[in-house]
Order: structure tokens, then C-alpha cells, then sequence
């Protein structure tokens, strides 16, 4: 595969970061309608929640760990440019 | 070429000798990589979940935990004087709840956590109804049902009856 240009990764970078960012917002989100179920004692709403979060952290670990710049190479004591 | 970020460049030299030993860039470590950023929202995504999956939790546990229902004496309620209410504890020390002598004279008791966001309701004598002072939400005194405001169902009612001139709660319904 072709080597990413500096500017690709950084653009994949970014693009990292504002997904990871959006997700966090979705989450803070979640959460906020998971107190105000609990505390209406809208029960039946909160597993569906917790799991909306859960696929949410899924996916943050998934860009975390998996999604990097392809020209990125993986050596004994890490990533190097 | 170095590059002055930020107009703190003479603290070092302002502060005191030992810096000289184990100096402090403070300009660089100012800086957060993209890596650092990507590992703190992955850790407030952590953060997150657990906290929804804890605060879920818990109420799914506190919902399951039957109580048995005692029959209590409401204390002083006798005494209560149309248009006014008392608070009292039922059916254990931690539930809230709120007895209302209705114009009429009769007695109507309802749990006092609002059912929008758990503030505890208070009765209106002016307007003759509960009311919760959060979100402008509104029972009927009568019925515990929802009058107007984001309440999205009617308050927990208590039965009470009267034995020998005295007030009694003896049961709990959901709203």
C-alpha cells in the first residue's frame, strides 16, 4: 500500500479525534437520560441505555487500538512515522 | 530557532536554583499530543459508560427491593385543619410522603418524590393543589394526577383511613 503523505495522517488523525469527540458527547448525552429515567422510575428504558453506552465505549476502544494511519508501521517497541 | 510560546519564559529564572538541576520546560509540557488526547476521551468514554451502567444499576437494584407495607399511625394528623397538609414518613423512615386535608375534609396521602425528577412536592393552599417548585410541575390534591408540567405520571398515593379518629396509612400504589 502507498504511504499516507504527512498531511493524510494527520487528516486521519483529526478525523480521530472529532469521532472520539462526538461519541463522548453522545455518551454525556446517554447518561443524562439514564439519571432522568431512573429518577421518573422509567425502568424499562435504562438497559437499552447502558447498552447505547456500552456499543459507544465499543466503538472509542475500536478507533483507539485499531484505526491508525496505514503508513504507520508497528515495531518491537512501538509505532514509528 | 526556539520557539516562546507562552510569557511565563522567565519563571524559571525567577523561581529558584534547584531548576537548574531538574529543569522544568514548562512550554513543552504544555503541549498534548493527539495520542494523549485520543487516550483521555477514550478514558472518559470509560468514564461514561460506567457511570451510566452504575447509576442504572442501582436504581434497578432499589426498584426490585420489595418493602413490606406496614400500617401506620400518622401522628398529629387528627389535628390537621382543612386546606392544609403534613409531612410523614411511609412505608419506612427514608420514603417522604405528604397528607393532605382537602377543603372538604377529607384525607389524601401521596409519596412526595415528583414523579418527573424525584423533587419533593409541597401543597399549594392558594391553589389547592401539590406542587413542585423544580419544573413547575402540578398534582391534583384529590387524585395525586398529573395537572400540568413534564410529570410524566401521577404521584404514588398511600392509602390512609381513619380508625377511632385517628389517621392510619395502609398501603402504597404506583402513580
Amino acid at each position: 500500500m502507498k504511504p499516507r503523505s504527512r498531511a493524510g495522517q494527520a487528516a486521519v488523525w483529526q478525523a480521530r479525534l472529532i469521532m472520539l469527540v462526538m461519541i463522548n458527547i453522545a455518551q454525556l448525552w446517554i447518561l443524562a437520560a439514564t439519571v432522568d429515567a431512573a429518577l421518573a422510575g422509567h425502568y424499562s428504558v435504562l438497559l437499552p441505555l447502558v447498552i447505547a453506552s456500552g456499543v459507544c465505549f465499543a466503538i472509542t476502544l475500536s478507533i483507539i487500538k485499531w484505526w491508525r494511519p496505514t503508513s504507520r508501521k508497528k515495531t518491537s517497541t512501538g509505532y514509528i512515522r | 530557532m526556539t520557539k516562546n510560546l507562552s510569557d511565563e519564559s522567565d519563571v524559571q529564572a525567577a523561581t529558584a536554583p534547584y531548576q537548574a538541576e531538574f529543569p522544568y520546560e514548562r512550554d513543552e509540557e504544555a503541549q498534548v499530543t493527539r495520542r494523549e488526547f485520543c487516550n483521555f476521551l477514550g478514558l472518559t468514554s470509560a468514564a461514561l459508560f460506567a457511570g451510566a451502567a452504575g447509576f442504572a444499576g442501582k436504581a434497578a437494584i432499589d426498584a426490585r427491593e420489595s418493602v413490606s407495607l406496614p400500617v401506620a399511625h400518622i401522628a398529629v394528623a387528627e389535628t390537621l385543619t382543612p386546606n392544609s397538609s403534613l409531612n410523614f414518613s411511609y412505608p419506612t423512615d427514608r420514603d417522604s410522603a405528604i397528607l393532605i386535608r382537602t377543603a372538604d375534609g377529607a384525607y389524601h396521602a401521596y409519596g412526595q418524590k415528583c414523579t418527573h425528577l424525584s423533587c419533593p412536592v409541597y401543597y399549594s393552599r392558594a391553589e389547592q393543589r401539590l406542587e413542585c417548585p423544580c419544573h413547575e410541575g402540578a398534582f391534583d390534591a384529590a387524585t395525586g394526577a398529573v395537572l400540568y408540567g413534564p410529570p410524566p405520571r401521577a404521584l404514588d398515593r398511600i392509602e390512609v383511613e381513619t380508625r377511632d379518629g385517628q389517621i392510619w396509612a395502609t398501603g402504597r400504589n404506583g402513580g
